[in-house]
């Protein structure tokens, strides 16, 4: 547990991701810019963590397309830069991406990490981000290991600064969030110091398409570069008639299935050079092969270079392709090792033998398994708010909807389905604002966004201009925990303290600058005033913003924040309806809300209650209360 | 070649992770190489945590295979029964803990939790060797459930299979944890509970 910074020559046990941040440091990168999303968020933790030690400059931008163009000024200014982000901040990003590829990167060096999430664990969607590569002619690189992970970042540091082209690092969840041991390298005199002159010409016009043709030829260089690199290595017998192309984690998972099933006529070919696809290397592999199986995370990106490569050689006699195009390996989800026990078995023709009584058992276990759903913290704001939500929607008799966004309160859908819509940083007030104006068409609903404070730096502010602007009947809610929680506490412009060298950027203040039709700041703890002040505002015609202060539970916690102090919630049973009414365990649904099925009546859970009062407000028959403290 | 695959099943905040870095840590100074998976990210929000530890002389993925679990050290029977569905095979011994941790749906009375007895005896079908130990009363004593993983890493340190030495495993969490006096005193209950139950 020593962190990244141990001694070269050394070994540590470092996640994925840390061990990308440890590789920023041996290639000599100063500067870093992010915005936090899982599973890429520790690179930059664990770099700004050291980012006094080293000399370093860390920052949380307010969003991915900030924070590459960034590290791109960095870059021009001869300073290499390091862009960490997930498959989605890609996506935020890629609008900048796809106009600096062709000004290219200056001298400094710049390498984007882009962390994927296969079957979505901690995500909206589940993406391929390695299309950006393709679209944007970028060098791409795929490590398999945590060791790689590290040592391919100087490596891809120094491609970037010698063709001036940003480099593009894939992890994907389960080598971001892994462990292993890794040898550390030297770490080199950190000695950074800006050009005062920009190259000239750092901008496309009047000819993209000229800019097009020079990094078509860049990317020409870099191919016959991938085709000498020992990055790609075969193992095995040349003489076998089997090969695996695998990138990324999905090495491991094919090696070790190989194992498994004691095959022995196959070779592994570990690709991490994936685009541009060195062909000869591919063609020198796939030689003399009947089988060619292909292994990646997520689309089959590898694949269909391959196969259009077949095309073009006519290779469709001599060899019989297996992989996501023709469903040997499921097109959607997560790969590990069983799911590629299973396409070997099937293409050897035969199933995975689970024998009867495991199954039996297996599916016994099944049917007593109960689901557990992700939800609120104990006495966490966004609860209430929801609570206050479905209030409102029962006074208008359903008659609203409401536009999510992406964070903790994104929980809301399965939260009695609090929210219709959820899609992507900022949707909600864009989404919203759309909504707004379908009253011309009969659309009768009254309409709600909402959004948290990390989430209305990052993509809401054009939003809700848009709707100020175009006069969209909207209410619009900030939660303001003044954390960016879902990912770990991240500080933003918003946030209630500050780092010496930055400065705090009001919401308020911004919002009001905005000038909606209707503004109020309230407190969020209580459900009772908050159904009331949510029903009045809603009824309100054009633009209204309700800035709502929230408490991050955790956060508190990790502040020290202790809640001791504060008097007990109590239970009357006397007062409890029991059975007849259950609304606090089963509608408001606290988790330190326990039901006691002998006793009939509700409990506090002690140890995790935090004694914020929230519930007293839900119950209709004042059963519950709380001491004077 | 010598493997041996770990899943450590609980619940966020139930300190998941950290049990699995001491067990890895603990294995260094054995002369092992870990490796570990680790699933977080929405799982502080009340979801289930699974840590993939895998001990061996050379890199492996990060996730255990179906059927290649050597021990599943249970920090919360429901979840514990689920990775025994996923992983869990004859060569599975499973510790766990059977204080439950109730899900928002059944904590709700909406659907309910297993019975212990439910669990314990589908455990029993699907491993080769279960032992559960109830740590209440020597957590009471200690006066905090958050020690709950170091009274199961002391649970496990007795179980002869695994690759570590007791000793080693209890001067690594010295090592690596604050509080040494009420982690020792879970640790050792742990060794003390699993030994006293019954097979």
């Amino acid at each position: 547990m020593t962190g990244i910074s141990g001694k070269p020559g050394g070994t540590s046990l470092l996640s994925g991701n840390e061990a990308i941040a440890r590789g920023a440091l041996e290639a000599g990168i100063c500067f870093s810019a992010s915005y936090p999303g899982t599973p890429s968020t520790e690179i930059a933790t664990a770099l700004m963590e050291v980012s006094e030690r080293y000399g370093l400059y860390a920052e949380w931008s307010v969003n991915e397309k900030v924070a590459l163009e960034a590290c791109t000024g960095a870059s021009w200014a001869g300073i290499p830069s390091i862009c960490s982000m997930k498959s989605l901040g890609l996506n935020v990003a890629s609008d900048f991406l796809l106009n600096m590829n062709l000004s290219g990167s200056g001298p400094g060096g710049l390498v984007i990490v882009v962390c994927d999430d296969p079957r979505g664990h901690s995500s909206s969607n589940e993406q391929d981000s390695r299309f950006y590569a393709k679209a944007s002619y970028l060098p791409l690189l795929e490590p398999s290991s945590c060791q790689q992970a590290k040592d391919i970042i100087p490596f891809a540091l120094d491609i970037s600064q010698r063709h001036q082209i940003p480099v593009i690092v894939r992890s994907t969840t389960r080598l971001s969030h892994s462990r292993a041991l890794v040898k550390l390298g030297q770490m080199p005199k950190r000695k950074c110091t800006a050009n005062n002159e920009l190259a000239k010409g750092l901008y496309n016009v009047p000819n993209p398409h000229l800019r097009h043709k020079e990094l078509d030829e860049k990317r020409s260089k870099v191919h016959r570069e991938f085709e000498n690199s020992t990055l790609n290595w075969i193992s095995g017998s040349d003489k076998a008639d089997t090969i695996i192309i695998a990138s990324g984690v999905s090495f491991k998972y094919a090696e070790e299935a190989v194992e498994l099933l004691g095959l022995e006529n196959i070779q592994l070919g570990n690709l991490v050079t994936s685009h541009p696809l060195p062909l000869n290397t591919i063609i020198e592999w796939i030689q003399g092969k009947k089988r060619v199986v292909i292994a990646e995370e997520v689309d089959p990106f590898i694949e269909e270079e391959i196969l259009s490569l077949a095309g073009e050689l006519e290779w469709g006699e001599r060899h019989q392709f297996y992989g996501k195009r023709n469903g040997f390996i499921p097109f959607y989800g997560e790969l590990n090792t069983d799911v590629m026990k299973q396409a070997l078995l099937k293409m050897e023709g035969t199933d995975l033998q689970v024998p009867g009584e495991r199954k039996k058992a297996a599916d016994a276990a099944q049917s007593i398994l109960i689901p557990r759903p992700l939800t609120f913290c104990a006495g966490c704001t966004h609860r209430n708010v929801y609570w206050a939500l479905q209030k409102v929607k029962q006074r208008l008799k359903g008659n609203l909807v409401v536009a999510g966004d992406i964070g903790c309160y994104s929980l809301g859908v399965f939260y009695g389905e609090s929210m219709e819509t959820m899609q992507s940083m900022g949707s909600g007030i864009g989404v919203a604002s759309g909504l707004g104006q379908l009253y011309r068409f009969g659309f009768e609903k009254k309409i709600v966004a909402v959004a948290g404070d990390s989430t209305f730096f990052h993509a809401c502010l054009p939003g809700l201009v848009n709707a100020k602007h175009k006069n969209a009947e909207v209410t619009f809610l900030i939660l303001d925990n003044s954390t960016t929680a879902m990912t770990g506490f991240q500080p933003h412009p918003g946030s209630r303290t500050q780092k010496k060298d930055e400065k705090k950027v009001s919401i308020e203040a911004a919002v009001k600058s905005i000038a909606p039709d209707f503004y109020q700041r309230a407190d969020a703890s209580d459900p009772d005033a908050l159904t009331d002040l949510l029903h009045k505002t809603i009824g309100m015609k054009g633009l209204k913003v309700l800035l709502l202060d929230s408490v991050c539970r955790l956060e508190e916690a990790r502040l020290g924040e202790t809640y001791e102090n504060l008097p007990e919630v109590t239970i009357d049973s006397e007062a409890c309806r029991g059975e007849s009414c259950k609304i606090c365990t089963s509608k408001f649904g606290c988790i330190a809300l326990t039901w006691n099925a002998e006793k009939k009546r509700p409990e506090i859970v002690e140890h995790i209650c935090v004694r914020c009062g929230a519930c007293i407000a839900v119950c209709p028959h004042d059963a519950i209360g709380q001491g004077e403290s | 070649m010598m493997q041996y695959n770990i899943l450590i099943a609980g619940v966020g905040g139930q300190g998941n992770l950290v049990c699995g870095r001491v067990i890895a840590e603990a294995a260094l100074r054995q002369g092992l190489r870990p490796t570990i998976g680790e699933t977080f990210g929405a799982s502080r929000r009340g979801g289930t945590v699974f840590t993939h530890l895998r001990l061996a002389e050379r890199d492996l993925g990060p996730l255990i295979p179906e059927g290649q679990l050597d021990l599943l050290l249970g920090l919360e029977p429901l979840e514990t029964l689920r990775g025994a569905v996923k992983l869990a095979s004859s060569r599975t011994t499973a510790i766990l803990s059977t204080v439950r941790v109730e899900t928002p749906e059944s904590l709700a009375g909406k659907v309910a939790y297993p019975k212990i007895d439910d669990i314990l005896s589908s455990l029993e079908t699907l491993c080769g060797a279960i032992r559960a130990v109830d740590p209440t009363e020597s957590l009471e004593k200690i006066g905090t459930m958050k020690v709950l993983n170091t009274y199961m890493l002391g649970a496990i340190a007795g179980d002869s299979d695994l690759p570590i030495k007791s000793a080693i495993l209890k001067e690594t969490l010295k090592d690596t944890l604050g509080s040494w006096e009420i982690n020792k005193a879970a640790f050792e209950a742990g060794m003390k509970d699993v030994a006293q139950s019954a097979h």
